[in-house]
């Protein structure tokens, strides 16, 4: 019985981290129509940054605060300069972008690589736990305190999001970007600015989740493509540009992906591949997503 | 480039037009140029041998099995649209299979490597079936979950080493041509026959109304349906013919290699393949070719001076995304059009 809550509880941490970056990638999704690919990168960022700023500080919970603000900078930057300008020239085609921000995860890699593994010959780093946080605390079972930490801030993150989206006048904004950017543009908004921000917010959950993962697991130069593949999977299973859906996908990814592990660990690598495959096969929109248009 | 056009043109027009027609005239032009071009690079390779030395040779041949990939890899993303993540996955088939057929059970390796691009054929072709009801970003996510899940497999696999690999997979014996496969120019002429056998083949496919049927669906694929085609068969089979290759090409890597292990089947491959498609120009029968060549050129270089290859990699498809869609293929045919400018008026 202990072992099945201690993996329910990892579970439920696991699908926590892959929430954080999922919700940006597919709130991203679906009010401009971006496959960001790059999204794991920006991870990257947050998590390498965070460690600088570790560094200098020796405090976690600065590097909390600042590390994502780095990647959230970027992100806008990258929307309201880059990508914007090239949709506007005539890129919409979201295969496209997905490609470009798959470059940009490339590139990215390749950067941090020769900075902080050629050039610093940093390999194996973590950030140090805080105090407060380092222990175990008994909830049935000893469980180590992070780990609740990390459950913690994904539900507070789902729940401010939820809040943000559905109550309030920037979240109806989004909402009806998301239904018809057309009518929302004609009604007077800055729908860039918009896109900017929400790709800037989506960011910088990214770079948040980049800062605790590499507090409680490793930092290295593959992070970010490793984290992709179930950030997708998730997006995928609760719908492209669905938040609900996100959560929903998140949790299900979680459990398949540990329980999978704890009970039959020759399906492990499987169990959430074969998920996705049978979402794509029998419902390609997802739990909440929208029925694709038929061709 | 003119290939796509002129495909195109035969897919709308049929091919009851009038040989003094400005698009007969214009086909007639592209295969001259076609064939010149496919001369000439043909001549250049069999002449390298006898002057490129043994790494070179050695690059070349590694050149000819990723254009073999990616060329298949053309067919599902320049000609019908669809860009799959998972074609690492395809390699591997083939790869393992020829290991397997060689090193464990010990086969002879033309018989292998026959059945293991057969394998390809119909794994690919199974998946396709799966994937190609999906299309855009959701068909570049489930080729990107297959993908995983083979990789999965060859990491699982307890017989063909996991996560190791497998070592001493034997060359094709080349006995009764009295030569030795182990000599790399020997190799790299078998590579070159392989490499000339799998664009023929795929040339053959492109030109057909089979293939004129895909360009149909890259360009509206709404209207194929409507003008009675069932689309589905067709991007099916055109994604098993691209796993062919792609099994073909895995094949072939084992040989040179001599050892296979898991990570050609990790998505960082088929990421990579994508890569030398795009950079090379997916819009040109021998882009891909180009785009290989450029890749394990530069990676060759790049390596000298530093690990971080992928910067520079990434960065350039980033630009080749968003400024140039030809890629090096476009971009080689626009010089000679601005070149031949004058006499092309009618262009």
């Amino acid at each position: 019985m202990t072992f099945f809550i201690f993996n329910l509880v990892n579970g439920l941490q696991l699908s926590m981290l892959i929430f954080l970056m999922a919700v940006g990638l597919t709130v991203i999704f679906g009010l401009m129509d971006i496959l960001n690919l790059a999204h794991g990168a920006f991870y990257m960022v947050g998590a390498y940054f965070g460690y600088v700023v570790f560094q200098i500080t020796d405090s976690f919970w600065v590097a909390l605060a600042i590390g994502p603000l780095l990647t959230m900078a970027l992100g806008f930057l990258l929307q309201y300069y880059v990508l914007q300008p090239l949709i506007d020239r005539g890129r919409t085609a979201h295969l496209d972008m997905a490609l470009l921000t798959f470059g940009l995860l490339f590139f990215t890699i390749g950067l941090i690589d020769l900075v902080f593994f050629e050039t610093l010959g940093l390999t194996f780093m973590s950030i140090d736990k805080p105090p407060a946080l380092a222990g175990s605390i008994d909830i049935g079972i000893m469980y180590p305190t992070f780990r609740i930490f990390v459950i913690g801030l994904g539900l507070g993150v789902a729940l401010s999001v939820w809040l943000l989206l559905d109550r309030t006048v920037i979240g109806a904004v989004v909402r009806a970007g998301v239904d018809d950017r057309e009518m929302v543009r004609a009604m007077g908004v800055n729908v860039y600015l918009v896109f900017a921000c929400v790709f800037a917010l989506g960011c910088w959950l990214a770079g948040l989740a980049g800062v605790v993962a590499g507090t409680g697991l490793s930092i290295d130069v593959n992070m970010g493509v490793q984290i992709l593949v179930p950030t997708l999977i998730v997006v995928v299973l609760g719908g492209l540009g669905s938040v609900k859906g996100c959560f929903l996908g998140a949790l299900i990814y979680g459990m398949t992906e540990t329980m999978a592990q704890a009970y039959a660990p020759a399906l492990s690598l499987f169990a959430t591949y074969f998920l996705l495959a049978a979402m794509l096969i029998f419902r390609p929109q997802g739990f909440f997503g929208r029925a694709p248009k038929t061709v | 480039m003119e290939q796509s056009q002129e495909n195109n043109h035969r897919a709308q027009g049929g091919s009851d037009v009038t040989i003094h027609s400005p698009i007969a005239q214009q086909d007639a032009r592209a295969r001259k140029t076609f064939i010149f071009t496919a001369l000439a690079g043909l001549l250049f390779l069999i002449a390298l041998p006898f002057f490129a030395g043994e790494y070179h040779l050695s690059l070349a041949s590694e050149i000819l099995i990723f254009a073999i990939l990616t060329s298949g890899m053309n067919l599902l993303l320049g000609y019908t649209g669809l860009v799959s993540l998972g074609h690492a996955a395809y390699l591997g088939v083939g790869a393992y299979a020829t290991a397997v057929g060689t090193a464990l059970l010990g086969y002879p390796v033309w018989f292998v490597m026959l059945a293991a691009t057969f394998a390809s054929l119909l794994i690919s072709f199974g998946i396709g079936l799966l994937s190609v009801r999906t299309k855009g970003v959701q068909f570049l996510l489930i080729t990107l979950a297959f993908g995983q899940m083979f990789h999965a497999l060859a990491e699982k696999t307890r017989v063909t080493g996991g996560d190791d690999g497998m070592t001493g997979i034997p060359r094709i014996d080349l006995g009764f041509l009295g030569v030795d496969a182990d000599h790399d120019q020997v190799f790299f002429y078998f590579v070159l026959a392989c490499f000339v056998i799998a664009l023929g083949f795929l040339r053959l496919v492109v030109r057909s109304p089979f293939g004129s049927v895909l360009v149909g669906i890259r360009e509206n694929e709404k209207r194929m349906l409507a003008m009675g085609y069932s689309t589905f068969p067709y991007k099916a089979l055109a994604f098993g013919i691209s796993g062919m290759l792609a099994g073909l090409a895995g094949s072939l890597w084992v040989q040179h290699s001599f050892f296979v292990n898991p990570h050609i089947m990790t998505w960082q491959m088929s990421g990579e393949a994508l890569l030398m498609v795009i950079i090379g120009g997916s819009k040109a029968f021998f882009g891909p070719l180009l785009g290989a060549a450029f890749y394990v050129l530069a990676k060759d270089i790049l390596s000298d001076i530093t690990e971080a290859y992928l910067m520079f990699f990434g960065l350039l498809f980033v630009l080749v995304v968003a400024f140039f869609h030809g890629g090096i293929a476009g971009f080689i045919s626009q010089i000679f059009i601005r070149i031949g400018r004058s006499d092309r008026k009618d262009l």
